[in-house]
């Protein structure tokens, strides 16, 4: 249990009448790479929402690190070690790669605005870090060459490591990854899958909604199916394949590529 | 402060409060429509009721009303009258769906953030403003008395004058024909598909093109007539009417909960009676940091309004 | 973001700049900057009919609007241009201030540094009380509640006896001799000295905040408020220090300006100012300090210069906003950054 870095317990999100998610469980544990598949609607983006703190959930827990992080604000969540990319890009586009990127460094930071006014030496130092960070996680993600370019002029395979990057400079506990492979083609597919690799043995826990099949099969260690807001199936990506429940719910989707 | 005025004055302040309430509510239409569909305040909707009043005021003249003579007849009053009406609903309709063309279309095409839109619009309202200012050299305008304002009747202290039951039949009678409209016609359907999910609507042939410019013609329409109701009532304009009126309009649509059609008409005959009662009590010069105020309580305790309609989401 | 190629850049005054700074030495970079400083020092002396303005005395416009336009512009773009807060009722604080020396100084006789100090401080406490409820508020709500926070604060003006009522109040005193300088009734050039200066004050102190943390969080938040959030930063904590350390400003421009006039009434604070204030930092780039500057100055400029545009200021400020915002929405000097583009396999500067 205490290698569990992300759990979630029986997690209910009832938006009005609509009920999102019902005692979903699921957990993330150091050193793997988790999936979390199901069908278009089933509520994978929604479990992203609330166990970064945008929803409060109906009912349920959710721990990081053995703590409850239920009813915290995104910030601090994003600070106590759970960062997410989005299943639309979302990078902040009239700024360089490289200030991406240190946004999110920026939070491990500890000077804010008084010290930088007054340029304490502390807030310089500050700023060389972040600068340092953000400068070797572009590297890390392979596009160091577009740290000076404005964030909406990259090419969409490199915003995407992009926002990947930025999610690490928070140096995370566990990444949270919305479908990295939309709109890849299948040899950008086996690359990302690469990257995602690394960076778990860079000592990040990954979990990643995805709904590529082969890509899942390759790199997860395990695998969470949800269906209707409601886990369905777990275990190994081989295990969750021949499951009866999933293959109706996808309707014989195992040679799905996106 | 004088509380004994409420008591005393119970019914006519009442009455007062529906009539002005009516006004506004034809106008909270118009900002409530076009929040539904472009999720977007018109800041420069006031702007078009302003332009209704100098329209109503302009047909009076080209007939030759100096408001010095006899009242007129009740029939010659009515033809005149919504003659006057359709005048108003035609410029401040036409202009409403130029606004639309010049201060938003362009960025909604590009996809722009709501902070330029914003900016555009408040750009646009105040080159009307001050756009009619120099045109009408800040004056007042007085609208000639064209109607008997004797009490025709009345319940306890509130004097049913004619003007008063010609706004009230008028306005009631328009927001059941824009019932009709938004349930029962093409681009009224439009309407409802285009604030509910903009997206789908497209999927499913909506013009939104067109549905929007519609939007901003009905509203339009809205703000004309009530400009004319308002002249009626009022007997004067200035260049910043918009501006008073506007924000109590807007006001009201947001009391009643934006986006939602029937809360803007409960909003706004709220609004109006708040209006009337704080003034007797507080005196008239309060009465716009009254209003203000309700605004600002709404939006920070209640935004969803009365009807509580989801701030993002809106339901026609 | 859809997908997009990597822009070609168009003409832009900033890249043509920045071009040419960065081929020079630090030494350059020194003189020409002390000569830039030095020139607007001297622009009073440069009063003659080309440069002259027909309606008023130069340096009396040099003064206002065209120094508590850039003032202004300065604080405001913190607040909308830095960090897209849209805030209407900019004039709010710039009342405050004015009205603070106006009344320590007349009943009390209060220092006019003391007021400009405390005119800031009331302002910024103004900035706390309507930010804490208002800006947990979307773009358009917020907009309104602060326009309506501008009117109520010029409605109270006119409505309460300390401030002198519709009346206003007079015989605000100067500032005090500075080094033999006197701040005289009939003599502008000293005030426009004190704008000058105070203005590049800020312009170093924005600089400082906005090329480190601050700035990025501010413009995160502008560009995505949520994913902002998201990436750690404490937005609402953020949001509050612009409208705050934007308000600051307005108020010790206030404090300034009701020491030249010596009298104040209510109208003078009325949404005009915040339209016309908002117009600069609309012209000038949103979130490009240089180009706000230099917007607020051309704009304070150009209506006393060409007669025609006087009387018909706002209708031409209106029209500027929405054509801006849907031609250049960027302003005239872009914040748009240089972008670098390195190629990848080399490392080496792609120079275009």
């Amino acid at each position: 249990m205490s290698d569990r870095l992300l759990e979630v317990r029986n997690l209910t999100m009832q938006f009005g009448g609509v009920t999102a998610l019902s005692e979903v469980n699921l957990h993330v544990s150091e050193g793997e790479i988790a999936a979390l598949i199901g069908p278009n609607g089933a509520g994978k983006t929604t479990v992203f929402n609330v166990t970064t703190g945008y929803y409060t959930p109906t009912s349920g827990e959710v721990l990081l690190m053995n703590e409850s992080i239920v009813g915290l604000k995104p910030h601090k969540i994003a600070r106590k070690g759970l960062a997410r990319t989005f299943q639309n890009v979302r990078l902040f586009g009239d700024m360089t790669a490289l200030e991406n990127v240190m946004t999110g460094a920026d939070s491990r930071n500890k000077v804010g605005l008084i010290g930088s006014m007054f340029g304490t030496a502390q807030s310089r130092r500050d700023e060389e870090n972040s600068h340092l960070k953000a400068a070797e996680l572009l590297n890390f993600m392979g596009i160091s060459h577009r740290g000076g370019q404005l964030a909406r002029n990259l090419p969409y395979g490199d915003q995407r490591r992009l926002e990947i990057a930025r999610a690490l400079a928070l140096e995370p506990k566990v990444l949270l990854l919305d479908e990295p492979a939309a709109g890849f083609n299948p040899q950008e597919k086996v690359e990302l899958g690469e990257l995602i690799k690394k960076i778990r043995d860079a000592g990040f826990a990954v979990l990643l909604i995805e709904h590529d099949m082969s890509l899942v099969m390759k790199i997860s260690d395990r695998v969470t199916v949800l269906d209707f807001g409601q886990k369905i199936a777990e275990g190994t990506p081989s295990e969750v394949q021949n499951n009866q429940r999933v293959i109706d719910a996808y309707l014989g989707v195992a040679d799905h590529a996106s | 402060m004088d509380f004994s005025i409420v008591v005393s004055e119970f019914a006519s302040l009442f009455l007062d409060g529906i009539v002005v309430g009516a006004i506004y509510a034809l106008v909270a239409l118009g900002y409530t429509l076009v929040y539904g569909v472009l999720r977007l305040i018109n800041f420069a909707h006031s702007e078009i009721f302003m332009l209704g009043t100098f329209a109503s005021l302009g047909v009076t003249m080209l007939l030759g009303y100096t408001g010095f003579e006899e009242p007129i007849g009740i029939g010659l009053f009515l033809l005149t009258f919504i003659l006057i009406t359709v005048v108003a609903a035609v410029a401040s309709g036409s202009a409403a769906m130029l606004l639309e063309v010049v201060a938003y279309r362009r960025l909604r095409r590009k996809g722009a953030n709501r902070l330029s839109s914003l900016i555009s619009a408040i750009g646009a309202s105040f080159f009307l403003v001050e756009l009619f200012r120099l045109l009408t050299d800040s004056k007042d305008w007085d609208f000639p008395r064209l109607l008997d304002k004797n009490s025709l009747f009345e319940i306890s202290s509130a004097y049913f004058t004619a003007d008063k039951l010609v706004v009230l039949i008028g306005a009631f009678g328009l927001m059941f024909a824009l019932d009709r409209i938004i349930q029962g016609t093409r681009l009224g359907r439009g309407i409802r598909a285009v604030s509910q999910d903009e997206k789908t609507a497209v999927l499913m042939g909506v013009d939104v093109d067109k549905v929007i410019a519609f939007t901003f013609l009905l509203g339009g329409v809205l703000a004309g007539v009530a400009s004319a109701f308002y002249m009626l009532f009022y007997e004067a304009t200035k260049f910043n009417v918009g501006f008073l009126l506007g924000i109590s309009a807007f006001t009201a649509a947001v009391l009643g909960g934006i986006g939602n059609i029937r809360g803007a008409l409960a909003g706004s005959f709220a609004l109006g009676l708040i209006q009337q009662f704080s003034s007797a009590i507080l005196g008239y010069n309060w009465r716009d940091v009254v209003t203000f105020l309700i605004l600002v309580l709404v939006l920070l305790f209640k935004p969803t309004g009365l009807f509580g309609e989801a701030l993002q989401r809106a339901r026609v | 973001m859809s997908i997009s190629k990597v822009s070609m850049p168009k003409f832009n005054l900033r890249d043509k700049f920045g071009d040419w700074w960065e081929g020079t030495s630090r030494n350059q970079r020194i003189v020409f900057r002390v000569a830039l400083i030095g020139f607007f020092y001297i622009l009073p002396f440069l009063d003659n009919p080309v440069f002259g303005t027909t309606e008023s005395d130069f340096s009396s416009v040099l003064f206002y609007p065209m120094g508590m336009y850039v003032l202004m512009a300065i604080g405001l773009n913190i607040v909308v241009g830095k960090s897209g807060i849209l805030d209407l009722g900019y004039v709010a604080f710039f009342a405050i201030g004015a009205y603070t020396h106006a009344i320590l100084g007349i009943s009390f006789g209060f220092n006019f540094w003391v007021n400009v100090v405390l005119g800031m401080a009331f302002a910024m406490l103004a900035g706390v009380l309507l930010g804490l409820p208002a800006l947990r508020l979307r773009g358009d709500y917020l907009a309104i509640i602060t326009l309506g926070f501008g009117e109520i604060v010029r409605i109270v003006a006119i409505n309460v006896n300390f401030t002198g009522g519709a009346a206003g109040l007079a015989g605000i005193p100067a500032p005090p001799n500075f080094f033999g300088v006197e701040f005289l009734v009939d003599d502008p050039r000293p005030f426009y000295w004190l704008v000058l200066t105070l203005s590049l004050l800020t312009i170093w102190a924005y600089m400082r905040l906005t090329k480190r943390r601050p700035g990025r969080a501010w413009e995160a938040i502008r560009e995505d408020e949520d994913v902002a959030e998201f990436m750690g930063i404490a937005t609402t904590k953020y949001k509050l220090w612009a409208f705050v350390l934007g308000g600051a400003i307005g108020g010790g421009a206030g404090a300034v300006y009701a020491s030249q006039v010596t009298s104040i009434v209510p109208e003078l604070f009325d949404l005009n100012v915040s339209i016309m204030i908002l117009a600069c930092v609309v012209f000038g780039g949103m979130g490009n300090i240089w180009g706000v500057a230099f917007g607020a100055a051309l704009l304070g400029y150009f209506p006393e210069k060409l007669r025609f545009l006087s009387d018909t200021r706002i209708l031409f400020f209106g029209l500027l906003m929405v054509v801006m915002m849907n031609i250049r929405p960027d302003g005239i000097i872009p914040r748009k950054k240089r972008e670098k583009v390195y190629d990848k396999n080399t490392g080496k500067e792609v120079l275009r």
